[in-house]
């Protein structure tokens, strides 16, 4: 038999193998144990932390706010694309003062958040937000302006109202490349929550790796960032299955896949 | 393409009645002067701190530090990707654990790098690598893979060795893929020099800019973050002209792009 060159059972072999290699360079003290404790070792706080509720807790916690800053940035950044799209002269009004905020990398506003709205949640609603809005945004307006013309005018002919034409043409046709900008946000949208926690908080996903390592629990630090990927892992997963749901007329319709 | 191609009157009135109106705002109201100083006072104190030298410390070692983590990952994750691009093995080998370790946000790694490597400009260079390799990565594999099979065929037929079809051939009929990579990964990044920073806490303008916040001097605080911004948008205009450059043979092939 051949050896099965491109099958994705290698990859997962290869992810199990990592775990015994861990623990024998841990055990073998390649590499300090303190910083390095054995897999088995991190496994079992894991799964304390996960039974304890601890764990789950401040994911919960984490999410929320996470999904606060998306949502919100969704929504109202969505309909600002849309608008930006449809009226060039609002697109040129704002063009300078989004140019000048866009390049701000977003953990410098984290101070500026804090200074408003202290170490709450509010604060990291704010950060994601902010950090969130680009992606949405101007994939939003871009996928609004390269609109076929031809769509616009056969609704114009059918005597659409202006509010129909927005919600039953311009934003389906705008969808993929607004969904573009969302899946973008979406990886932001974490590594947002997490710096926001890191530097000013007292909770959460973010807060809780670097406080177990300031606290030298470092089998629940790489607990902790267990969760973090298990949780990054599955939001891409059900982002793509709702993309999946969500497109499925758009992939019927012209016979690629968009993604 | 002209440096000032079009002046967009409208978008630079907005931004200046947008800094009048900060300002107005900012000294009608001493409790609003403390969140937000009047813009002709952060523009002063930006002028002193660059003057007094105190600030071009802080660039220095923060563009040191993205300097040294942003080529250092390229050279890793662009000679990694063609391996893994290239050889089926290699890459359906390390795929699951790719994508295990890919969407856990890379601010993450900040605590375990810590551990490793101190609070120095070792740790913060190494997140800065670990979250740049990403993007740079996964284009290189995709640039490579999706190099027509007729290219490499020829340059066999041809006799080309296999390091030089490597450098005549596969780098750049992936090079597109790769400067998209490229792209990305700058904006990450200065993310991850500015909230190592900002975590650690020793140099650079992420310090700056949160310690200038505790210390309640909101004036250098906005001035920092302005710099930061700078920073951000020099780089990426940069980075589109180093660009044009090196790519003005593939657009002249393939004449995508009319500019």
């Amino acid at each position: 038999m051949k050896w099965p060159i491109e099958s994705k059972l290698n990859g997962i072999l290869v992810l199990v193998a990592v775990i015994p290699v861990w623990e024998f360079i841990s055990r073998a003290e390649l590499v300090n144990p303190l910083f390095f404790p054995p897999m088995s070792k991190i496994l079992q706080s894991f799964f304390l932390l996960v039974l304890s509720g601890d764990l789950p807790y401040q994911i919960l916690l984490s999410l929320k706010r996470a999904a606060a800053g998306y949502l919100l940035a969704a929504l109202v950044f969505i309909p600002l694309g849309v608008v930006m799209g449809l009226y060039p002269w609002v697109y040129r009004l704002l063009e300078v003062v989004i140019e000048m905020a866009r390049p701000i990398p977003p953990p410098a506003i984290v101070p500026v958040a804090m200074l408003f709205f202290g170490l709450g949640d509010e604060m990291k609603i704010f950060v994601i937000f902010f950090s969130c809005a680009w992606p949405i945004l101007l994939n939003t307006y871009d996928g609004v302006r390269n609109i076929d013309r031809l769509l616009i005018d056969t609704a114009r002919t059918f005597g659409l109202s202006r509010r129909r034409m927005i919600t039953r043409v311009v934003v389906p046709a705008a969808s993929p490349q607004i969904m573009t900008g969302l899946r973008v946000s979406l990886a932001i949208m974490l590594i947002l929550v997490v710096i926001s926690e890191m530097v000013g908080s007292t909770d959460g996903i973010g807060y809780f790796i670097l406080d177990a390592q300031r606290r030298f629990k470092v089998d629940q630090m790489y607990a902790g960032m267990l969760s973090l990927a298990i949780v990054g892992y599955a939001l891409n997963q059900l982002f793509f299955l709702s993309y999946h749901r969500f497109l499925a007329w758009h992939k019927g319709l012209t016979g690629v896949d968009p993604a | 393409m002209k440096l000032f191609g079009r002046i967009n009157l409208a978008g630079l009135a907005t931004f200046c009645i947008f800094l009048l109106l900060w300002e107005g705002f900012a000294r009608a109201s001493p409790l609003l002067q403390l969140y937000f100083p009047p813009v002709s006072r952060i523009l002063l104190s930006l002028c002193q701190l660059i003057f007094s030298w105190e600030l071009v410390g802080h660039i220095v070692a923060t563009l040191g530090r993205f300097l040294r983590g942003y080529l250092l990952a390229t050279l890793l994750a662009v000679t990694l990707g063609i391996v893994l691009g290239y050889f089926k093995l290699a890459y359906s080998l390390s795929e699951s654990l790719i994508e295990f370790l890919r969407p856990m946000p890379s601010v993450a790694i900040i605590p375990v790098a810590i551990l490793f490597l101190g609070i120095g400009d070792a740790m913060m260079v190494a997140v800065t690598v670990y979250a740049c390799a990403w993007p740079i990565l996964i284009n290189t594999i995709a640039g490579v893979k999706n190099i027509d099979r007729t290219l490499i065929n020829t340059a066999r037929t041809f006799g080309l060795g296999r390091w030089k079809a490597l450098r005549k051939i596969v780098l750049p009929a992936a090079s597109p893929y790769i400067v998209t990579g490229l792209r990305v990964s700058l904006a990450i990044a200065l993310i991850l020099v500015t909230t190592s920073e900002m975590i650690v806490g020793v140099s650079g303008l992420g310090f700056f800019i949160l310690d200038e916040e505790r210390s309640l001097r909101t004036d250098n605080m906005y001035a920092g973050i302005f710099l930061v911004a700078l920073l951000g948008y020099g780089l990426n205009r940069l980075f589109l002209v180093l660009e044009k450059r090196a790519m003005a043979w593939h657009r002249r092939m393939t004449a995508g792009e009319q500019i």
